[in-house]
């Protein structure tokens, strides 16, 4: 290296690329090596991930792992799920691991109320992760969250479909998500300080091998459960 | 040795508020001009001006004037209906607030309170720290008072209606400033004081030198009772004000108001009042009752709920605020009323000083503020019910619930499920299963159900059963 390059780096006047604004402390695994790697270490300790996904892939399973881990570093704090499209069922998160009696389900009657009440769950301090399902975003809405989940301390999961209008919001993690037979294929469209990279498969074997696609072979699995009788 | 026994001299102080209605209208305005105006509290019933204030006292309006005669003095008086509940619901806080200091208090009339000093003096020592408490918490209340002791409740009364304003225990003191009081301060009805009149009977000087048993003999009981009693040979049982540990306080509004933003203002003077309450007694409470007064319509009534307890004003005006969002006022508001029907003595919180961050809100209380925009139903937690039907699982509750599952739960359950099941309309391939639930036989909702797991082209995953007549609905949703 060149004695006035090294020089320049010694007192920290020069700035390169691959140093860019990365805090690995404050990153929690996501529970999948894949979107470990790719996003170098895991989710943002705070702020908003866009998650553009269709319904029924495992954009929520994605999820879990690091839902259930921030539950358990908070063990006062709330997961609050704001406007699921549908009913929720509590047995699939308690199996998981999940304190459901920590989970606050909010069903607003309009749109504007959904915001609302993330706004206020973000801010409170009391709540560890916030999952949204919500369709029609602004930038200044984003911000407002993304302000609100600083001041708060919290995660905030924004679910939507992936075919809503492109403007790119200010948020901390854009995530695109597809189908694939093993998991979920993701790209990350946004990230705060990085680049995006092409896309990668999420491997969700290891927690569900039942729900994936089998692959190619020939050999057959022996039934895992009996039918139960009650 | 014997200690002399110590005779206790009975000794009572009256404390009247000749305007306590007017005195709580007029304290809502910290404008120093709204006592400029003439205001007079006007008794329908009885056609007479009940209580007034300065600015009318001084355009010639005396008590028990009529409204014609009332007018004529000052063309621009503002005359206030008199309300016996408003004076009652003022009575009472201000016999709350004197409870702090001194434990026998009695609502002896409509605007004067009772207080039984002689038991008092033990744990004040003298009469004057006695009274320089009792006079701190009236300065508190801004009421205009007037008050006087006496020996017997009557005396202190008679004493204090005449605006004596003095505070002694020597009766010789006592009796010179009630002998100088005419029979019209008394008690004694108009008829009684006629026949008194007739036989030279003028003060009470007059009626005091009389011995008791001759009125006995010419006068009916009513005065030998008031007169027995006003010297305290005759008993005079009170009963005694036990405090509510409820808030409970109405204001008129100096103007009618028909803007929910204008309306905020004496809400915040009414919350405060209730956090100096339940400051004071180190209560909680968790519910607020707010009631308004619509001039033409039914009253309005709010009520907010904080699922922790509280008592800071701020939290309740966040509270009562989002409440007031959702409202609107059909006509024009004239009065309020705040009831906090119930308390209890807080407890402190158990926290840790250092245990990370500490959060602006507990759980319970951004559940109230949500619960408070959006409604009870809109806020849920979720518990398990031990039930093989999968649509039986899950409930929803509203209150918060602390009950842990200590039954098996199954693995492979879809985080979303369609309620009811929607019939099967796309092409899917199975990924596993099947598992089959039969169960409910001891219920109306017997089900044989064949679960799978299946996938369409898209790569959503199906959480469908077949039925024993091979009909295929789709159930979950596996996000």
């Amino acid at each position: 290296m060149h004695p006035t390059i090294r020089y320049l780096k010694n007192k920290n006047l020069l700035w390169q690329a691959n140093h860019a604004y990365h805090d690995t402390q404050n990153e929690l695994h996501t529970g999948y090596q894949e979107l470990d790697n790719a996003l170098q270490g895991g989710f943002p300790e705070h702020g908003v991930i866009d998650i553009r996904s269709p319904l029924g892939i495992g954009e929520l399973r994605l999820l879990l792992p690091s839902i259930l881990l921030r539950q358990q570093q908070n063990t006062t704090e709330l997961t609050t799920l704001i406007a699921p499209p549908m009913d929720i069922n509590a047995e699939m998160w308690a199996e998981f691991g999940l304190s459901i009696e920590r989970i606050m389900l909010i069903r607003p009657n309009s749109e504007r109320d959904v915001l609302w009440s993330a706004e206020q769950s973000l801010k409170s301090g009391c709540c560890h992760s916030v999952v949204i399902w919500h369709s029609s975003l602004s930038v200044a809405q984003t911000k407002r969250l993304q302000l609100a989940a600083e001041k708060g301390h919290c995660l905030l999961f924004i679910i939507r479909e992936p075919k809503q209008e492109q403007i790119s919001l200010p948020v901390s993690l854009g995530l695109q998500l597809s189908p694939d037979k093993a998991g979920v294929n993701a790209r990350i469209t946004k990230r705060k300080g990085a680049f995006s990279k092409k896309a990668f498969t999420v491997n969700m074997h290891h927690y569900w091998p039942e729900i994936c696609q089998p692959r190619q072979s020939n050999v057959l699995t022996f039934p895992l459960r009996a039918s139960q009788v009650g | 040795m014997t200690r002399p026994p110590c005779v206790m001299q009975k000794l009572w102080l009256y404390l009247y508020f000749p305007s306590l209605q007017l005195d709580t209208l007029l304290q809502q305005s910290s404008d120093t001009d709204i006592h400029k105006q003439a205001y007079i509290i006007f008794d329908e019933a009885k056609n007479q001006t009940c209580q007034l204030n300065e600015a009318a006292y001084q355009a010639g309006i005396r008590l028990g004037m009529g409204l014609g005669t009332a007018s004529m003095l000052k063309a621009d008086l503002q005359v206030i209906p008199y309300q016996e509940n408003i004076t009652q619901n003022r009575l009472n806080s201000i016999a709350q607030n004197l409870y702090l200091a001194t434990s026998d208090i009695c609502f002896f009339s409509h605007n004067g309170l009772l207080l039984r000093v002689h038991n008092m003096l033990n744990l004040y020592g003298d009469l004057v720290t006695y009274w320089q408490h009792i006079k701190h918490i009236l300065l508190t209340q801004n009421v205009h008072f007037h008050y006087a002791t006496g020996h017997s409740p009557l005396a202190a009364k008679l004493l204090a209606v005449k605006a004596w304003d003095r505070i002694t225990d020597s009766k010789i003191h006592i009796e010179q400033a009630m002998s100088k009081c005419t029979l019209q301060h008394t008690e004694l009805s108009p008829k009684s004081i006629q026949k008194l009149n007739r036989i030279g009977i003028h003060d009470v000087k007059g009626l005091l030198k009389l011995p008791l048993a001759d009125i006995a003999k010419r006068f009916e009981i009513d005065i030998v009772t008031y007169i027995g009693r006003l010297t305290a040979e005759l008993s005079h049982p009170v009963n005694f004000f036990h405090p509510k540990p409820y808030f409970n306080q109405i204001i008129e509004l100096l103007f009618d108001v028909q803007s929910i933003q204008i309306l905020q203002k004496p809400l915040l003077q009414l919350l405060a009042k209730l956090e100096l309450f339940l400051k004071e007694r180190d209560l909680l409470t968790q519910s607020l009752k707010v009631y308004l007064s619509q001039r033409e319509h039914n009253p309005i009534k709010l009520e907010v709920n904080s699922q922790q307890g509280e008592y800071l004003a701020k939290h309740w005006e966040e509270l009562l605020f989002l409440k007031l969002e959702n409202i609107s006022l059909e006509s024009p508001i004239f009065a309020i009323q705040l009831l906090a029907p119930t308390t209890y003595v807080r407890r402190p919180d158990k926290q840790d000083l250092f245990a990370g961050k500490q959060g602006l809100l507990s759980p319970l209380q951004l559940r109230s503020i949500l619960q408070a925009k959006l409604g009870k139903k809109a806020i849920l937690t979720p518990q398990l019910a031990n039930d093989y039907r999968p649509e039986r699982t899950t409930l929803l509750n509203q209150t918060n619930t602390k009950a842990a599952a200590d039954f098996p739960l199954f693995a492979l359950r879809p985080s979303f499920l369609l309620t009811p099941p929607q019939p099967l309309q796309e092409k899917v391939h199975l990924a596993s299963g099947p598992e089959r639930i039969e169960t409910g036989w001891w219920d109306s909702e017997f089900i044989i159900r064949d679960y799978f797991i299946a996938y369409n082209a898209l790569g959503q995953w199906y959480w469908i059963f077949k039925t024993p007549h091979n009909k295929w609905y789709l159930h979950g949703v596996f996000s």
